[in-house]
Parts: structure tokens; C-alpha cells; sequence
């Protein structure tokens, strides 16, 4: 009965401050001023200062993260006991984590899938993890002296067939497992259901255990019962680490640098690094045209159709359209309608920009 | 997602390179990379340990390295102690999962029965239509027109539960039940309903589960030429959807009227679990795939029930010996019937508390002699499981030194332990006699579990006699116990009758509580007696007339009685576990720890560890001064603290401004008072504070501070219409 008081009480806390809050908007008026009232520094500065700012307390900060290294063997009996750790609690804990994976994890592999970026490929990783279950197995077999059963070339088809081999059989070896170290589950590409039902597929699996981290106050909302109970199956770890969110924060803008384009270069790059080779040279073709023939509004799709298709990197209208769509998405292209009327592709970045970027994805 | 297109891409990292100096930078922009392999040691099941990545947490003081060296030797006792106490958790574990998993067989297993019969009468009846020819049974014409032949036999299922998670195992058994009687079983879920894939989706899907994996065409005419190769077609077909409220309606429309088409040549018999009210399919189903349906309705049992019988099962019958104590059993009961409803999360929270159990108490692997068969007597030191430590371990056990048993004790130790093993015997004949006569009152066995649990055995005080006087007057306080023995006085004589028939079955194997029982015989059979004298044995309380009477003063007076035989059993058995010595080995107790590995809180505590970052980070500099905002503090902590004390919107120039406040003007004050007292320069020392930093490093931090905000969703971007305003998302926890 204790708890439903307290639970009651919990909730009125909550509405009553909402409350208040938003009767204080109301009651007084908004302040006016303006963000453009600040004299704000150059952005170039800005920028180079954001990444060069001292630590607080970095000794407090180590200390609370060797005090966490206590934990480690608590933490390594629950993977093997068959749950998935959920850390939580403000503060980076990507240091944290591959820490506890490089210094207790030893005895089996460690994959990590930096769920902060802009985008990720499950399919990809998915891949890799079968690759190195399959090499594990060949090796306990070998260990172990008896004959394998020809299970060991898993299938590289469908999304399916690769978890129903991660699954493997329930009767092998509890222990032989491979641990998937996931930073920001949260994060922006694994926000979606399908990306968060494929990671509770993974989860399940019989040999994969999961670390994840999470950031957002509301990331519980991304699952569902099924997947909280039979899937992750969670054991939640407070640990916060007031470690600064230094990479996390790379894809965010600058609150006090609005509108800014510097940025999107280099996120440009990492973004068209985790797409398909297909897709990028079909991006290349569209960034050369556009260095080519400045003074355009930019290369007519069926142009850049048809230049793919002579290069085979597409097959069809509907491949390239879904690397366009991706694009888009991503905000990498954009389009607009040229003086004829013919829908033209122009990538939203300067020329200086564009060349560096071609270099990049040529190295 | 990236479209992975038709060329697999290499993946982008390989298991080399993550380790070369610089790589970890790189890493960290790749979306995922090898962080290292299993090393080669454990593959003959033995750590070496000796992989080091260079992405380690360095220890500031030397003092703790030093530590460590001393602790591998203990490692590897360590490794050989945890290995063994994994084992013994599967052990423990796997017992009880077993355990439940029969309670549940057991308890569907009566519908399960029931779905099958039904499946063989309508089987039965549509063979009687006729055999069709091979060349008639695989082609979609001539159409039937006959209304009849069109219908589509259907099972909804109710399951009682707003929550799907409870009822994956069910259907999982309910398949591998209808297989095992020779049935076809094709299992459909939501996802295969989606409007995305439309019936093309959920045909390819049940073609792929009844022909073959590999077959990507989505055509009626191959599952039926299946149907008529070899022997299939003497059995029937049946399809299992079991989530039927969260399929896309038309898509199951339209596999509905297609399959009916072919109800006669294929005979399909659809099973839709249905989980809010019996008309769900009215509400999601078009009119003409309504009409195609001839339904029958079958219904499990409720959560609660299934609850009780797990709960019974589990710890009161012999399971494994793993228990827990009065407030983890609260806890699970409030986290139950407030938070989830769901015996998954149940049977989980029991899995994480056994899993905490292991790993915090060093006694537990005894369990495993509790897990074995009873003949196997518990002696510690056969094993060598009582090693000193652990025995010094065993006697500073609370229970232990607050019963002031010592270590000259020490050779009772095999006889508390007996006493440990059998002790739940007695007391879990006394928790369900009470639930028998709670029964008729339906009480729940969660209920009357946990009241019994009590260490402080509250429950007596009902049994003094001013309680019995006003036992019916008073209201306030939900106590279980109490509603039994209030229940007891409107029993009926055939419920007495079947009371004291349970109790004496129940009792049985325990002659000090049976012997009680049976002394109620005699006062039973004057009851009866009484009411048939009434000739009305089941309705106790209706003519005033005076065989009533008789037969009222006769109630009462077994019900008395029977209260006293409850309090006897409850003051002589009812020794709950927390008050026997050694009991921690077997009870788990520390329920913080469960709720907060079972809950995580991320909206609370992120914000809790901003507002007080200086209770987690223990630093000298920022605890001191109360709630006063101080330079020293973590940023994104002050701008949080000046967050809360804005409206929903934020205007960012003034919360910059004030930002601005706290790190300029604390600083040149502190500047200002080191030139004059050097007791303040000692502090500043200690503090470090910085000197007033630049206008760009203020900016910049501001920056980071509010994107670190956003990425622990406390704030919400300017947008185009409001741009000079972020907004607060979250308001208190």
C-alpha cells in the first residue's frame, strides 16, 4: 500500500511542478531579449574553444571511475548469467564501459557499435557478429577435438537467417557467448522501432550478451514488454560519470552558432563512410559534377541516372533512389527545380568544403 | 538503416587495428569495430587474462595499482568461486524455471485439450463434405458458392491479459501441443500483419513455415498442392495469431476471406489470441471477413490465478530452497499488482533476485544441497565448502550473532542447517490451510504470502480477543488473515465440510497439525447434523426458526474453534524463515538492491545527479557551500540548477546571462579576497577555481553545457518560430 502513496505522491510532484512552470510562463511575461543581444564570438573560435575546454573535478571523475571498477566481476557474473547491462546516469560512459569490457571481457570477443552517430547498419554489424561466432565455434570445436557438423558457414542472406545462427542451439555451451558493447542504444540511427526490434533480436540470441548505455531521460519508451522482459532483459546500473559527452556531442549543433555549415562537412563524410561503396561513388559522380559546372543549380537526376547506370553502380531507377533518399535524409543533397523545369540534385556544401570531403572518402 | 544493397560491404574495422595507437580516435567514428577477440585461453575454458587495450581507466594513485597485484593472487580463487557459484545459480535457477514451466503446461493444458477436440470435430465435419480430386483440390476454381463451405473455423482465445508478453509462451506451447497431435502449425504474429507487407507478407510467411524456408512466392495453389502431397492432407492445418489486436485489420481481413475461399480444400482452422474483450475482432475486422468466420471461444486463466499457482509451486511446494524475505516478497507484490500485471516480469524480478542472491552471498552455493533430493543430507565440511572463511563468514551472519549462537556452537552447525532445510515443511501446510479457507473469500496466495512472511509475526495480534470481538466492527487495515477468520463465520456446512477434507489432505504428512484437524471432526459432523435438521445445508443464515438456531450456535462455534486451530498453527509453525539462524544463506533480503537493478529510473536519477553532483563526485570544493551556485561546479549542473528556475520556455540570452553571472563574478571575488587573506587563497588552492574565463570559453562551455543537456533529453532546441527559447521538457522526476 506504501508504494502506491508514494507512487501517487511521486506523480503529484510531477504535475504540480509542470504546473508551476507552466503558470509561470503565463503569469509574467516572457523576457525579449534576443540570442543575437549576446556578442557571440567568431563560430571557427567557438568552436575550437568547445573543443579544448578543461575537464571540472577530472580527479573526482577518476576516482568515481575506479570506485565503479569494483563492480566489474558483479557485472561479469550477470552476462553470464544471461541478462544485458544497462548503464545509466549522467555522464559519458563510453571510457567507462570499454574499460570494463578491455580489462574483465577478456575471455570473450568484444564488438562495439557507436549508436551516437548519425547513422549505423545493423546489417553490417549483424555480419561481423556471425563472422566471429563462426571463427569461435570452429575453434572450441577444433579445442575440443570433435568433429564439426557443418554448421560453422553461417548464411549471409537475410537479417533472419543471421540471428537464427547467432541463436544457435539452446544444448551448447551457456558460456560461449559474444558481447556486444552498445553506446547511446538511445542514440539518433538506432532510434527507430526496426533498428530497436532488430537489437532486442540480437539480445535474445544465445550468443550475445549486451552492454548497453543510455542517455535520454525517456529511452524506456523505446521498448516495449517483450522486449524489456524476454529480449534485453535489463539489469539497470546507475553509474553516473560526469565524463563530458565528447564525441557524443560532435553531431550536435552549437546552441549560441545557429545556421552553421562547418560542421556538416565532416558529418557528411562520417555519414557517407557507413553507407554502401555503391552509394558513395554515386555521391562522388554528383560531388564532381558539381565542382565541374559551378555556376548550375545543380546535376538533373536523370543525368546523374544515367552516369551511374554507365559505371554500374546502380541497376535501376529504384536503387538510385533509395541511396537518394538516404541522402536526403541525412540532409547530403538537395533538390530543386532548375530554370527548364528539370529537377536538379546540389549538395549544400561550399566547394572548399566538397573537395576535402572527396578526399577523405578517396583515402 | 543504410540500404545494404547487393554488394555485402567489407566490414569497416577489423579486430587488428583497434588496438594500434591512434585507432581508438578513429573508432570512435566508426559505426561499430571489433574491441578485441576472445583470447586464446578461454577457449580451453581458462582465463589468461593477459589481453590489455590501451583503453583503460588509469588509476590516479599508484597505491591502487599496487592493490591490484596483491588481489590476482586472489583471483584465481576468485575465478574458481564465481565458476562454481554460476554453476550452482543454473542449478538453482533452471529448477525453478522448470518448476513453472509445468505449473503452466498444467494449467493450459485442460484448453489445450479443448482446442484440440474442437479442431478434430470440425476437421471431421469438413471431410464429410466429400473428398475432392487431386486436380479440383489445387485450383482456385470452380468457385463454391455454398455459404457453408466458405466458413472459416475460428478459436479466439481469451487470454485474460492486456499484456502480450504473458502469453508468448502459452501459444509457443499451445503449437508445440496441436504438432505433437499431428496437426499442421503455422505461427503468425503482428509483424507478419503489417500494412507495409500487406497478405502477400503473411502468405510468403506461412508458406515458408509450411513448405519450405527458402520459398519466396506468396500463391494459395502452392500451399494447397502441398496439402495434397504425401499424407498432409490427413491432417489439418492450423494457424496461430497471437496478437490479433495489434495486426494491421485489412491485411487480416483479406488472409481471412482468401483462406476461406479454400476452407474445403484446404481445411484451415485460424486460432486468434485475443486479449482485450471477446468483440476485438468486430473492431478490427471488415464486415465481410466477419462473415466468413465461424468462431468458438476458449478461455485461459487469469494472470492472478496463474500467479497463485506459480507462487505455490515455487516456494511452498519443495523447489529449490531459494527464498526471499517479507519486504523483497512486498516489493514484488506492489511491483505485481501496481507497476506490471504481468507474471513475466515476475518471474523475471524472482530471476534477478536469485541472480543477486549468488552474487552477494558467499553461503549460497549451498543451496545446492537444498536444490538436491532430500536423502542427501547437508554436511558442510564432507565438501569442503566450510572453509574458514566461509565459516567466519557464517557465524557474523546477523541472524546468527542476534540468536547469540557462537563459534563454541560450532558442531550445531549440521543440525541448524536440517533444521533450515526442513523448516519451510510446517510452515507452508499452515500458508495454505489459510489459503484454502481463504478461498472462499478468493483471496489471493500472493496476498496471504507475503502477510505470513512477517519476521515480527503482526498477524497474532488478531487472534487476541478483543480482536475477535471486533473483528467485524473494525474496517481499517487490510490484513489477509483477518479476512479469512471474519469469512470463516458465514461458511456453510458442505464448505466446512470441504475445508476440513482439504485441510486433512494438506496435513497429512505432518501429524501435529493433522491431529489438530482432526479434532474438528466431531464438531463437523454436529454441524451437519444441524443443517440437515434444517434441510436447507447451503444457505445458513435465513429462517429465524429454531433448528436455525441451533444450527447458527453451531457454526459459530466451528468457527471458533477453527480460528484457535489457526492460531495454534500460526504460533507454533508459523516460524518465518527471517527469524531462523542461517537463514540468509537461503533468503534473499536486500530489496534496494532488486529495485534499483529491476527499475532503472533514468528520469529521476539523471536529474538527481545534476541538481546534486557533488554528493556523487564527494569533491571538497562545491559540497560546501549549501545550495549556493559555484563556479567549481560541473556546468551543464549549473546550468541545469538555473533551469529549474525558468517557466517551460527558457530565454537563452537571460539563462546564458546568468550562466555568465555564476563563473565571472565568483571568480574575480575569490581573486579579490586572495590578495587580502591568505586563509582564502589556501581555499583557493584546494578549489582550483580559474581565473574569469575568456568570453569564448564562457560561450563554449555554455554550448556544451546545453548540448549535453539536450543529449540527456532535459531540453528541447530553439525552433525556427521560437528561436531565441529552448524549452524544458522534463519537469521534477
Amino acid at each position: 500500500m506504501e508504494d502506491v502513496e508514494n507512487i501517487e505522491e511521486d506523480e503529484c510532484g510531477f504535475s504540480r511542478n509542470y504546473f508551476l512552470a507552466k503558470e509561470l510562463g503565463g503569469s509574467s511575461k516572457r523576457s525579449a531579449h534576443k540570442l543575437s543581444d549576446i556578442n557571440i564570438v567568431d563560430e571557427q573560435e567557438l568552436r575550437e574553444t568547445a573543443l579544448n575546454i578543461e575537464t571540472k573535478h577530472e580527479k573526482e571523475i577518476s576516482e568515481l571511475l575506479n570506485d565503479y571498477k569494483t563492480m566489474y566481476p558483479k557485472w561479469v557474473f550477470e552476462l553470464r548469467c544471461g541478462f544485458g547491462l544497462l548503464m545509466y546516469g549522467f555522464g559519458s560512459k563510453k571510457l567507462l564501459i570499454e574499460d570494463f569490457a578491455s580489462a574483465s571481457l577478456t575471455e570473450y570477443s568484444v564488438v562495439v557499435i557507436n549508436g551516437y552517430l548519425p547513422s549505423v547498419n545493423l546489417k553490417q554489424v549483424l555480419l561481423a557478429l556471425a563472422d566471429l561466432l563462426s571463427e569461435l565455434l570452429k575453434c572450441r570445436r577444433k579445442s575440443s577435438g570433435s568433429l564439426s557438423k557443418g554448421q560453422e558457414t553461417f548464411p549471409s542472406r537475410s537479417i533472419d537467417e543471421i540471428l537464427s545462427f547467432l541463436h544457435g542451439s539452446q544444448s551448447e555451451d551457456k558460456d560461449c557467448f559474444i558481447c556486444v558493447v552498445v553506446h547511446n542504444i538511445d542514440g539518433p540511427a538506432l532510434r527507430d522501432p526496426e533498428s530497436q526490434q532488430t537489437l532486442a533480436q540480437l539480445a535474445s540470441c544465445s550468443h550475445i550478451r549486451i552492454i548497453a548505455s543510455i542517455d535520454h531521460v525517456n529511452a524506456p519508451l523505446l521498448w516495449d514488454k517483450k522486449m524489456v522482459h524476454k529480449q534485453f532483459n535489463w539489469l539497470w546500473h546507475h553509474v553516473p560519470t560526469f565524463a563530458p559527452y565528447k564525441v557524443e556531442c560532435v553531431f550536435f549543433p552549437l546552441v549560441l552558432a545557429q545556421g552553421s555549415t562547418a560542421q556538416t562537412a565532416k558529418t557528411a563524410a562520417i555519414v557517407l563512410q557507413s553507407l554502401t561503396p555503391n552509394a558513395q561513388n554515386v555521391f562522388k559522380i554528383l560531388a564532381e559534377y558539381q565542382l565541374s559546372h559551378p555556376d548550375e543549380d545543380g546535376m538533373p537526376t536523370d543525368d546523374l541516372y544515367s552516369a551511374s547506370r554507365e559505371r554500374f553502380f546502380v541497376s535501376s531507377q529504384v536503387t538510385l533512389n533509395s541511396h537518394l533518399t538516404e541522402f536526403k535524409d541525412h540532409e547530403l543533397v538537395k533538390t530543386k527545380r532548375n530554370s527548364d523545369g528539370q529537377e536538379c540534385l546540389n549538395i549544400p556544401l561550399s566547394a572548399d568544403a566538397l573537395r576535402q570531403l572527396l578526399l577523405d572518402l578517396n583515402q | 538503416m543504410a540500404p545494404s544493397g547487393t554488394v555485402a560491404d567489407p566490414p569497416p574495422s577489423s579486430a587488428t587495428d583497434s588496438f594500434n595507437s591512434g585507432a581508438s580516435e578513429e573508432n570512435d567514428i566508426r559505426p561499430f569495430f571489433v574491441l578485441h577477440k576472445a583470447s586464446s585461453g578461454s577457449l580451453q575454458g581458462k582465463s589468461t587474462g593477459t589481453v590489455r587495450s590501451k583503453r583503460t581507466i588509469e588509476s590516479p594513485t599508484p597505491k591502487i595499482a599496487k592493490k591490484s597485484e596483491v588481489e590476482s593472487a586472489e583471483e584465481e580463487d576468485g575465478q574458481f568461486l564465481s565458476n562454481r557459484r554460476l554453476k550452482i545459480f543454473e542449478t538453482v535457477w533452471s529448477k525453478i524455471e522448470k518448476t513453472i514451466e509445468n505449473v503452466l503446461r498444467d494449467s493450459n493444458s485442460k484448453i489445450f485439450n479443448g482446442i484440440y477436440d474442437w479442431i478434430r470435430e470440425s476437421f471431421e465435419s469438413i471431410r464429410s463434405y466429400g473428398a475432392l480430386s487431386l486436380s479440383e483440390a489445387v485450383r482456385s476454381y470452380p468457385v463454391l458458392t455454398q455459404a457453408s463451405s466458405k466458413q472459416l473455423f475460428t478459436a479466439l482465445v481469451l487470454t485474460r491479459n492486456l499484456e502480450m508478453v504473458d502469453d508468448l509462451l502459452t501459444f509457443e506451447e499451445l503449437n508445440l501441443h496441436l504438432k505433437s497431435q499431428g496437426c499442421h502449425v503455422a505461427k503468425l504474429s503482428s509483424m507478419d500483419f503489417s500494412a507495409k507487407n500487406g497478405v502477400g507478407g503473411c502468405l510468403r510467411g506461412l508458406l515458408r513455415q509450411f513448405v519450405m524456408p527458402t520459398l519466396d512466392v506468396a500463391d494459395v495453389t502452392t500451399l494447397a498442392s502441398w496439402y495434397r502431397e504425401n499424407e498432409n492432407h490427413k491432417n489439418p492445418v492450423v494457424i496461430i495469431v497471437d496478437d490479433t489486436e495489434r495486426c494491421c485489420g485489412s491485411v487480416l481481413s483479406d488472409l481471412i476471406l482468401i483462406l476461406s475461399e479454400w476452407a474445403v480444400k484446404v481445411p484451415i482452422f485460424l486460432i486468434m489470441g485475443v486479449s482485450t474483450a471477446h468483440d476485438a475482432p468486430r473492431k478490427i475486422l471488415s464486415v465481410n471477413a466477419l462473415q466468413r468466420l465461424c468462431a468458438s471461444r476458449f478461455t485461459l486463466s487469469s494472470p492472478a490465478e496463474r500467479m497463485d499457482a506459480v507462487l505455490e509451486a515455487v516456494f511452498l511446494k519443495p523447489c529449490s530452497g531459494f527464498t526471499v524475505s517479507h519486504k523483497v516478497a512486498l516489493f514484488m507484490r506492489s511491483y505485481f499488482l501496481c507497476q506490471d500485471g504481468t507474471l513475466t516480469s515476475f518471474v523475471r524480478t524472482l530471476k534477478i533476485a536469485c541472480l543477486q542472491h549468488f552474487s552477494s552471498e558467499p553461503l549460497s552455493i549451498m543451496l545446492e544441497h537444498f536444490c538436491q533430493d532430500r536423502s542427501n543430507q547437508l554436511t558442510g565440511e564432507g565438501n569442503g565448502l566450510l572453509t574458514e572463511s566461509t565459516m567466519k563468514h557464517a557465524f557474523d551472519l546477523p541472524s546468527v550473532t542476534r540468536n547469540k549462537i557462537t563459534r563454541s556452537t560450532c558442531e550445531l552447525l549440521p543440525q541448524f542447517l536440517l533444521d533450515l532445510q526442513r523448516m519451510p515443511n510446517p510452515w507452508s501446510i499452515v500458508v495454505l490451510c489459510i489459503y484454502e479457507a481463504g478461498k472462499f473469500d478468493k483471496l489471493r496466495l500472493l496476498d496471504i504470502f507475503c502477510e505470513t512472511l512477517d519476521p515480527e509475526a503482526r498477524y497474532l495480534k488478531y487472534f487476541s480477543p478483543s480482536a475477535i470481538v471486533n473483528c467485524q466492527s473494525q474496517v481499517s487495515g487490510r490484513s489477509v488473515i483477518r479476512q479469512v477468520l471474519r469469512k470463516l463465520r458465514d461458511l456453510s456446512p458442505s464448505q466446512w465440510r470441504s475445508l476440513l477434507k482439504r485441510w486433512e489432505n494438506l496435513s497429512a504428512e505432518f501429524s501435529e497439525i493433522n491431529d489438530k484437524v482432526m479434532e474438528l471432526h466431531p464438531l463437523k459432523r454436529s454441524v451437519e447434523a444441524a443443517g440437515q435438521r434444517q434441510g436447507l445445508p447451503n444457505s445458513p443464515k435465513k429462517h429465524a426458526s429454531r433448528s436455525h438456531t441451533k444450527l447458527e450456535k453451531e457454526l459459530s462455534a466451528m468457527a471458533d474453534k477453527v480460528a484457535a486451530v489457526i492460531e495454534f498453527m500460526l504460533r507454533e509453525y508459523m516460524k518465518p524463515v527471517e527469524s531462523v539462524p542461517f537463514h540468509e544463506i537461503l533468503c534473499f533480503k536486500n530489496v534496494d538492491k532488486l529495485q534499483s537493478a529491476l527499475l532503472g529510473d533514468p528520469r529521476g536519477r539523471i536529474q538527481s545527479d545534476l541538481l546534486e553532483a557533488h554528493n556523487i563526485l564527494h569533491c571538497i570544493c562545491c559540497s560546501q557551500r549549501g545550495t549556493t551556485l559555484l563556479p567549481s561546479m560541473h556546468d551543464t549542473s549549473i546550468l541545469y540548477t538555473l533551469a529549474q528556475e525558468h517557466a517551460d520556455v527558457i530565454n537563452l540570452h537571460d539563462w546564458y546571462q546568468s550562466f555568465k553571472t555564476i563563473l565571472v563574478s565568483r571568480s574575480s571575488k575569490t581573486k579579490q579576497n586572495s590578495k587580502t587573506c591568505s586563509k582564502s587563497k589556501k581555499r583557493k588552492d584546494r578549489c582550483e577555481e580559474p581565473e574569469a574565463p575568456a568570453e569564448a570559453l564562457i560561450q563554449a562551455r555554455f554550448c556544451r553545457a546545453v548540448m549535453e543537456l539536450q543529449i540527456a533529453g532535459l531540453i528541447r532546441l530553439p525552433s525556427k518560430r521560437r528561436p531565441d527559447f529552448v524549452q524544458r521538457v522534463a519537469f521534477g522526476s
